[in-house]
């Protein structure tokens, strides 16, 4: 690869370059992405900010190998997403990736202990291991004594909770959240996000958020706006000493 | 086996839901069940008919019908013809028959048949496959013979004011002096006969028919001698052309022999008939258990798109999650048949019956209609081949009818999952 910012910016967890996201609407375009340059360290607290409509949406579809690029390199862990076929892309959110979905997403007919055994399942980890590990991840959020419970029977924060225990279950080097605190109330919201903030201190955990408030509290504040990094920067900056241009105002 | 054991779960996720659904399956598979018992009943009474009929001669005195009292046909076959006949080489069995007709009202009337008990009850002109089915009361017995007992077919038993719950005190006169205008009179006193049983045999005019023990008959209508029909049964059909060819030089003089080359032609139009019917209703109901499971495949599909993106962000594979819906569709599939299996076992062969009734009569000619429904002999058994079916028929309702809703699942997107947002 002859890209001298991709060979610079090896070290990035996260890396894109120049991506772009055109969706077709019958013979309309939009262009939900234009040009994206990115680069995101290990470990830390990544928040993309942005108002409705403003990309980031797509921007976490392809960080989270969910959607392909139009155009541009995406590389996370150090693997070129790009040159990944289907079943690539399959194995890599199984294995790279946790997700921390808006809605909780947990599937309503399992119970708390089988929502966070599934994404182990899935990657072929044995009955006992996936069970003692799901148990520690539900003590770890504590949830211990609601192993059984089902997700109606679990409150909105309850259920995110047990939402993170599922998107660490295999281990995965960064987390995605999607507006994780959109469905909860602000008490809650703020729980969840120290949640989150303590378990980025051991992996990266990126965030979508429309929030500013809550954006501002993680280490590192990306904005987006039409498709476009308000502060492009795609060097390799630690996501707790965060560039001039990404305009990060505070610390966590 | 993941997605399995989920698919497995998925089932009884909505109970209500389920009910409707396996109920809705389930009808289905009643109908196939029923249209399967149907056809395979009409097909062994047609073997039947093959085997009794391919290996089996008809004489009759020459130009005669061979009925007693019926102008120009009152010929009989010398009696020594039965034992002459008996010692033909190949020759299994002979029957004889003696017969006459009796007037019932207007134009129509009825066959009386002297039979030996334990010979097949053969009917004129259709029903040689075999007894006809006894409907209420008994059949003939050994013990009958020299009483003044008889056997009547549902139409003449209709006719005559007789129902199977007044069987036991049932008695038909026979006026051997009424005449018709092919029917001479006898001069013989009335006869009353004890009616033992109501039988159906499928068709109208052979449900027209009185059987009686054969020296009952001698003695009513006072033929001490003589035979109206002899038939002769060869120990295989290959041995029938050698047995023809030495009837005719032994009996050629006397006695009309009748090969069996068209006497299953009416056995076989109605029976091509009721099995084409059959095999239509067993495409329907498989026709129908396939739309069904094809909407509500539809329908879960549509309502866990969600789940599925989720199932796919989370690392689950297209083949894992395919193979979590096809166990859910044919667990609901079995779910159905096991329904409707269930409810055809319990109801038994006599709603099959009805349904054959209802289901298949309005396509057969009128004078079939009520006959042919009781004369099959339809049973709620379920064997292996039946079972095989089903199994068949579950399997490719679930895999043609989620086939739509399968492709569905690979195209959605993983984003889906953000979309339940």
């Amino acid at each position: 690869m002859n890209n001298p910012m991709l060979a610079k910016d090896r070290n990035a967890l996260i890396l894109l370059q120049d991506v772009s996201k055109t969706y077709r609407k019958g013979q309309e375009s939009v262009r939900a992405l234009d040009g994206i340059d990115l680069a995101v360290a290990e470990k830390g607290m990544v928040a993309i900010a942005g108002p409705s409509g403003s990309g980031k949406s797509s921007l976490l579809h392809i960080i989270g190998a969910m959607d392909r690029p139009t155009n541009g390199e995406v590389i996370v862990a150090g693997q070129p997403l790009n040159a990944l076929p289907e079943a690539g892309l399959t194995s890599f959110r199984r294995e790279t990736v946790g997700f921390v979905f808006q809605s909780f997403n947990l599937i309503p007919n399992l119970s708390a202990l089988e929502n966070v055994m599934l994404p182990m399942e899935f990657n072929g980890v044995a009955s006992e291991q996936r069970h003692r590990c799901a148990k520690e991840l539900l003590d770890r959020v504590d949830l211990g004594a609601r192993l059984t419970h089902r997700p109606r029977e679990l409150s909105g924060g309850e259920q995110q909770r047990v939402a993170i225990a599922r998107a660490l279950a295999n281990s995965p080097p960064f987390i995605l959240a999607d507006e994780p605190t959109g469905n909860l109330d602000s008490k809650t919201g703020q729980m969840i996000y120290e949640l989150l903030k303590e378990i980025a201190r051991e992996r990266t955990v990126i965030v979508v958020t429309h929030a500013e408030i809550l954006a501002q509290m993680a280490d590192r504040v990306i904005h987006i706006k039409d498709g476009r990094l308000a502060y492009p920067s795609s060097a390799v900056v630690s996501n707790h000493e965060p560039s001039e241009t990404e305009g990060r105002t505070t610390h966590a | 086996m993941t997605m399995m054991r989920l698919g497995l779960r998925n089932l009884f996720r909505n109970k209500s839901r389920l009910v409707i659904v396996a109920l809705l399956i389930g009808i289905p598979f009643f109908l196939l069940l029923v249209m399967q018992v149907i056809g395979d009943s009409v097909q062994r009474q047609t073997e039947l008919l093959k085997q009794n009929v391919n290996n089996t001669l008809q004489l009759r005195a020459s130009g005669s019908m061979g009925h007693v009292n019926m102008m120009g046909n009152e010929d009989l076959l010398p009696q020594d013809a039965l034992e002459r006949v008996r010692q033909v080489e190949h020759v299994a069995r002979v029957e004889p028959y003696v017969l006459a007709m009796t007037p019932t009202e207007g134009h129509n009337f009825a066959m009386v048949v002297g039979v030996n008990p334990g010979d097949t009850k053969r009917l004129e002109s259709h029903g040689e496959a075999g007894n006809p089915k006894i409907i209420a009361g008994r059949d003939l017995t050994e013990a009958d013979r020299g009483k003044r007992v008889a056997i009547i077919g549902q139409g003449y038993a209709k006719w005559a004011g007789i129902t199977p719950e007044n069987l036991e005190q049932a008695t038909l006169t026979l006026d051997l002096k009424r005449t018709h205008p092919v029917i001479f009179a006898l001069n013989r006193p009335p006869a009353p006969v004890k009616v033992v049983g109501i039988y159906a045999s499928g068709y109208v005019f052979g449900d027209m028919q009185l059987f009686m023990p054969l020296d009952t008959f001698r003695e009513i209508y006072g033929i001490p001698a003589g035979i109206s029909w002899l038939y002769v049964k060869a120990d295989s059909s290959e041995h029938l052309p050698q047995i023809e060819q030495k009837l005719r030089d032994l009996l050629g003089n006397v006695a009309d022999i009748i090969a069996p080359t068209n006497v299953a032609e009416f056995q076989n139009t109605a029976t091509t008939a009721v099995l084409r019917l059959s095999k239509g209703g067993i495409v329907l109901s498989a026709a129908l258990m396939i739309i069904t499971v094809f909407f509500v495949m539809l329908l879960v599909v549509r309502e866990r798109a969600w789940e599925i993106g989720t199932f796919k962000a989370l690392g689950a594979s297209n083949s894992g999650i395919v193979l979590g819906f096809l166990t859910e569709a044919v667990a609901l599939s079995a779910l159905g048949a096991l329904l409707g299996t269930l409810v055809f076992s319990v109801w038994g062969g006599a709603v099959v019956q009805r349904a054959f009734g209802v289901g298949v009569a309005p396509f057969l000619p009128a004078e079939y209609k009520d006959t042919l429904i009781n004369a099959l002999t339809l049973s709620s058994d379920i064997g292996p081949p039946t079972l095989g079916l089903l199994a068949l028929v579950c399997i490719l309702a679930a895999f043609a009818g989620s086939a739509w809703s399968i492709r569905q699942v690979v195209r959605l997107s993983p984003m889906e999952a953000i979309r339940h947002e």
